[in-house]
């Protein structure tokens, strides 16, 4: 009895092994990720949808915006970034800070950081105000890979 | 018709060597100016870059204003000496980058005032002979010389290791706030940063 070879060109072949070889190579370093919490935090504010577009020109989504005053009476904003793409992201985030009547407050807090977010992750930036005159922030995001 | 093939055969062959040439050599950049602690500046992964100075102090400066230590100072604003903070890595840098940017933020918002003529090595000699003399002139005690609430004092230090041609560098910034009357730690904070790679590259 002979077995019957299925004609597949070999051009075909490659491109299926280098398939699979991508698609393996993808799985390497991604990260799951779950949340317990089904409701929008109390501290959640409408700046979403803007934060959003703003991660989504690099591939990114922004899951939650929270800004409050913390237990000193100052500012603190956090917001939850996720990578639900195939690829490890790098970007760098500046939270300036403004006041009631929208100036900039210059301070040596509002700085260039750097972060990861591996495919499938999440991370949280966050950022404290200088001082208690701080109302609002301001927030820059440019790709760094 | 043979003469005009003649120069053209001629003119690739002169051409061709500066045009190889030209593709070799490396890309020329000219210098231009970047905003201080961008991510487009160079990142060395065996060095401190500006980067990482700038980000240690921002996170330094966030953490002692969201816990709100320099409020509980008996001084109003909160008076500081600034000690030793030791730079124990390899890389060469000024460990005041860090220091008189945090100074500047909170001297200049009012959270805190550093004391400059405090201890056997001031830092402003001149201020503290000066307030000394005045204060012998007018009969004070010691006590009317300045009295500090907190001391800063810290070290940043690396762990280095490589797999092949790729290094991987943490560096660990620290700082401790000392309370000067009880002589216990009343704050610290660690920013902890790791690059790595085979070579510095310029950020983008």
């Amino acid at each position: 009895m002979t077995t019957a070879r299925t004609n597949v060109p070999n051009s075909l072949r490659v491109a299926a092994a280098a398939a699979v070889a991508s698609a393996l190579a993808a799985g390497c370093g991604s990260v799951n990720t779950t949340y317990t919490r089904d409701r929008p935090a109390d501290t959640a504010v409408d700046a979403r949808t803007r934060v959003n577009d703003l991660l989504q020109q690099i591939f990114l989504s922004a899951k939650e915006v929270r800004m409050f005053r913390n237990s000193q009476g100052v500012m603190e904003v956090q917001v939850d970034v996720e990578n639900n793409g195939f690829k490890y992201r790098s970007f760098s985030y500046l939270f300036d800070w403004v006041d009631a009547r929208g100036n900039v407050i210059p301070s040596q807090l509002s700085v260039w950081k750097t972060t990861n977010v591996p495919d499938g992750g999440s991370t949280v930036i966050r950022a404290v105000a200088p001082n208690e005159e701080a109302a609002d922030f301001r927030l820059q995001i440019r790709r760094s890979d | 018709m043979h003469h005009a093939l003649r120069t053209a055969r001629s003119a690739v062959r002169t051409l061709a060597p500066a045009a190889l040439l030209a593709l070799a050599a490396p890309a020329c950049e000219r210098a231009r100016y970047i905003e201080t602690g961008s991510p487009e500046g160079i990142i060395s992964v065996g060095e401190v870059d500006m980067q990482d100075i700038l980000r240690a102090s921002s996170g330094m400066l966030e953490s002692l204003i969201e816990t709100g230590v320099l409020k509980t100072a008996k001084n109003k604003p909160a008076e500081l000496v600034i000690d030793q903070v030791v730079n124990d890595t390899s890389s060469r840098f000024s460990v005041d980058e860090l220091t008189y940017r945090m100074r500047e933020q909170l001297v200049n918002s009012g959270q805190a005032a550093v004391v400059t003529t405090y201890g056997q090595t001031p830092e402003d000699k001149t201020a503290q002979d000066l307030l000394r003399r005045q204060a012998f002139l007018k009969g004070e005690r010691a006590s009317q010389m300045p009295d500090p609430d907190f001391s800063l004092s810290g070290k940043i230090t690396q762990v280095k290791r490589s797999a092949g041609d790729t290094k991987q560098v943490s560096y660990t910034f620290r700082l401790t706030l000392t309370n000067i009357r009880t002589g216990l730690e009343s704050w610290t904070k660690t920013v902890s940063m790791t690059k790595v790679g085979n070579k510095p590259a310029v950020g983008f």
